[in-house]
């Protein structure tokens, strides 16, 4: 939805690419095994030069490792403080709302709301850098939830999980427009709790308790997981695997609640039941969850698909063994499974090279 | 395809600001629209203030805290306490429950019992008496018991433990005459319409939206009995209107809760069409009462 093109993701990976060439092109030249003329190398380097100078103009880029360093820094400052000006927001009408009439409350929430969203596109077209767009971003965002929260209740409005409806629409609307993952992961989070609401409305359930059946979340992880297959990310950065890694945890988290607590489930069966059928599920889940991360390289699938095999690994070894064995010989259990787990993730490894090899020749 | 302005994204933003502001507002304006669908006049002790703790001492917001309460039968043999805000009446038995939705269950045995208890809060159109035949009863309750206990009292002098039950229960009806709320809910169904047809009384019956949870307990001959439990209101604060603010400020700085002494002020309620509650009127009263 962003109108520049190429992204800023594209213009920052082809700076690195460029840093990286450079490192090798210095080693090969050292190693003897390639030897540029003076034209040639001239004419790499302005090129080089005149696109890192366009990506910097237009947006920002880090040039070097220095200055990725800076950058990181910087993300995590915006971020807090984007945190910090949320809540500044909300602690300030907290503290003046009472003084003013319901119209005048009314107004300066729309206002605020209204005026926030549009500083942020302001600062959009004007900061290459995104660190302030993300920042005014974030706090638009909070105006909003505090605008209809508020209304809720200056009105006594009835509590409804409708709310989380515009909410998630306008997370997704600043999160595509400023490329903002933090905001994508709160609609995302908007759509799971909405969605699973109605699932537990629908069985006559009050919305505020449909978490308290983890099998209310099934239907949203298949959906936020299948998304991006369905609507392709390329242009954003991580949003991808932000879709991914929100779909694993939807599945994974009421399968753990539910290998721990049988009695949250729809199934009409023994606590005992439920629960070994959730465990069995959680390791086949993550399992294929692994394969299916290695095989089409999403890392992110990968990874939260190995956490969740060890968390299900560790907590039935925690409920096996951890009371009649003695301390060393758990942990002693523990780090063995944690070898045998990098010996098959290894011999994966192995057997993807291989695949991709056959597929490359 | 034409690419992404920027003008479209501020006109969605907007668009989706305005919008949820107006659907809210055109349901409150909705929910007020002459008739209200109940306006009962209450006291301090069925809207009283909130305790000004560490959370809100920065809220210049002021909201009154509903209170009430259910005759229930097993709380009533500790004392002559009534719950307040939550509680098992006897009324919401195993029948009732079916017709709010949940499945019945033979809550006899183990397997039954947990099938019963397992299923989650429904969401209810509960009836609120005022000052009804429930608050006399635990008013008659409590008088019983301070004379029952007085009695005991009077028949073992120089017992400390007679005496301070006799004690307990004249402080608790005190309370029960002049503090503790008289509002009760007596019924629950899933009909608005069909509930107020039954309690056409609107300035004595009020209907709110509540949360009702299965429940067991066990019936005079030790039968386990399935039945409910009344849980928070949806709207458990209401909201002073900033016009009927300054009747309230006075008694702000005062004691907070329950008032012991009898109620300072009343407020004029009113429930909606959508049986969302609002504030009319607060007017302190020249005695408390």
């Amino acid at each position: 939805m962003t109108d520049h093109a190429p992204s800023r993701a594209a213009a920052q990976q082809r700076a690195d690419d460029i840093r990286v060439f450079g490192e090798e092109l210095a080693r090969l030249e050292g190693e003897g095994v390639l030897r540029l003329d003076a034209a040639q190398r001239d004419a790499i380097a302005t090129h080089h030069e005149r696109l890192l100078g366009e990506f910097a103009a237009v947006f920002d880029v880090d040039r070097d490792s220095r200055a990725k360093q800076l950058s990181l820094g910087m993300r995590v400052a915006s971020f807090l403080g984007a945190l910090a000006l949320a809540a500044s927001v909300f602690f300030l009408f907290y503290q003046f709302w009472g003084y003013l009439p319901e119209t005048a409350q009314v107004a300066v929430l729309v206002t605020s709301a209204l005026a926030s969203f549009g500083l942020t596109l302001f600062i959009q077209g004007r900061d290459a850098t995104g660190y302030f767009t993300k920042l005014a971003a974030l706090v638009a965002f909070a105006c909003f939830v505090l605008n209809i929260s508020m209304l809720g209740q200056i009105f006594n409005i009835t509590p409804t999980d409708r709310a989380l409806l515009p909410w998630g629409a306008m997370a997704f609307l600043l999160a595509y427009t400023c490329d903002l993952r933090l905001l994508l992961a709160a609609g995302i989070c908007c759509v799971i709790a909405y969605t699973s609401a109605r699932i537990g409305t629908w069985g006559g359930v009050y919305w505020l308790h449909a978490g308290e059946r983890p099998e209310n979340f099934f239907p949203v992880a298949a959906l936020i997981f299948a998304f991006p297959l369905l609507v392709p990310q390329r242009r954003f950065t991580g949003f991808a695997a932000t879709y991914r890694i929100f779909g694993l945890l939807c599945l994974f988290i009421p399968m753990l609640v539910l290998s721990h607590w049988g009695q949250a489930s729809y199934l009409d069966l023994e606590e005992d039941l439920v629960e070994g059928a959730y465990q069995i599920a959680g390791f086949i889940g993550a399992a294929m969850a692994i394969w299916l991360g290695a095989r089409r390289g999403w890392p992110d699938t990968v990874n939260t698909g190995i956490t969740f095999f060890v968390i299900f690994l560790y907590t039935k070894f925690y409920q096996w063994w951890w009371e009649i064995m003695p301390k060393s010989l758990f942990f002693l259990v523990v780090g063995l499974a944690a070898i045998l787990i990098l010996l098959v993730l290894k011999r994966l490894r192995g057997r993807l090279d291989a695949y991709r090899g056959g597929h490359e020749a | 395809m034409r690419p992404w302005a920027r003008q479209h994204t501020l006109g969605l933003g907007v668009a989706i600001i305005v919008v949820t502001n107006a659907v809210a507002l055109a349901g409150v304006w909705w929910n007020r629209q002459p008739p209200a669908d109940s306006s009962p006049t209450l006291s301090e002790r069925e809207l009283s203030l909130p305790w000004r703790g560490p959370r809100l001492r920065e809220n210049s917001g002021l909201a009154l805290d509903l209170r009430w309460r259910v005759i229930d039968r097993e709380s009533a043999e500790f004392g002559n306490s009534v719950p307040f805000n939550s509680g098992t009446p006897q009324w919401l038995d195993a029948g009732r429950m079916a017709a709010l939705g949940f499945a019945p269950g033979e809550v006899a045995t183990d397997a039954g019992r947990r099938r019963y208890l397992k299923q989650l809060p429904r969401e209810a159109v509960l009836v609120l008496e005022l000052a009804g035949p429930a608050w006399e009863y635990a008013l008659a309750r409590a008088r019983d018991d301070a004379a029952r206990h007085a009695a005991a009292a009077a028949a073992n002098p120089g017992s400390k433990e007679f005496a301070g039950r006799a004690k307990r229960a004249q402080d608790a009806l005190i309370r029960e005459e002049s503090g503790n709320s008289r509002l009760f809910v007596v019924d629950a169904g899933r009909d608005p319409e069909a509930l107020r047809r039954q309690y056409p009384d609107r300035s004595r019956f009020l209907l709110l939206h509540g949360i009702v949870r299965p429940a067991v307990r066990d019936s005079d001959n030790g039968q386990t009995l399935a039945a409910g439990r009344i849980g928070n209101f949806r709207s458990i604060r209401v909201q002073v209107p900033h016009a009927q603010r300054t009747t309230l400020e006075p008694f702000e700085s005062g004691p907070t809760g329950q008032p012991a002494t009898g109620s300072r002020y009343e407020v004029s309620l009113a429930v909606g069409r959508r049986l969302e509650p609002w504030i009319i009127a607060v007017s302190p009263l020249s005695k408390a009462r």
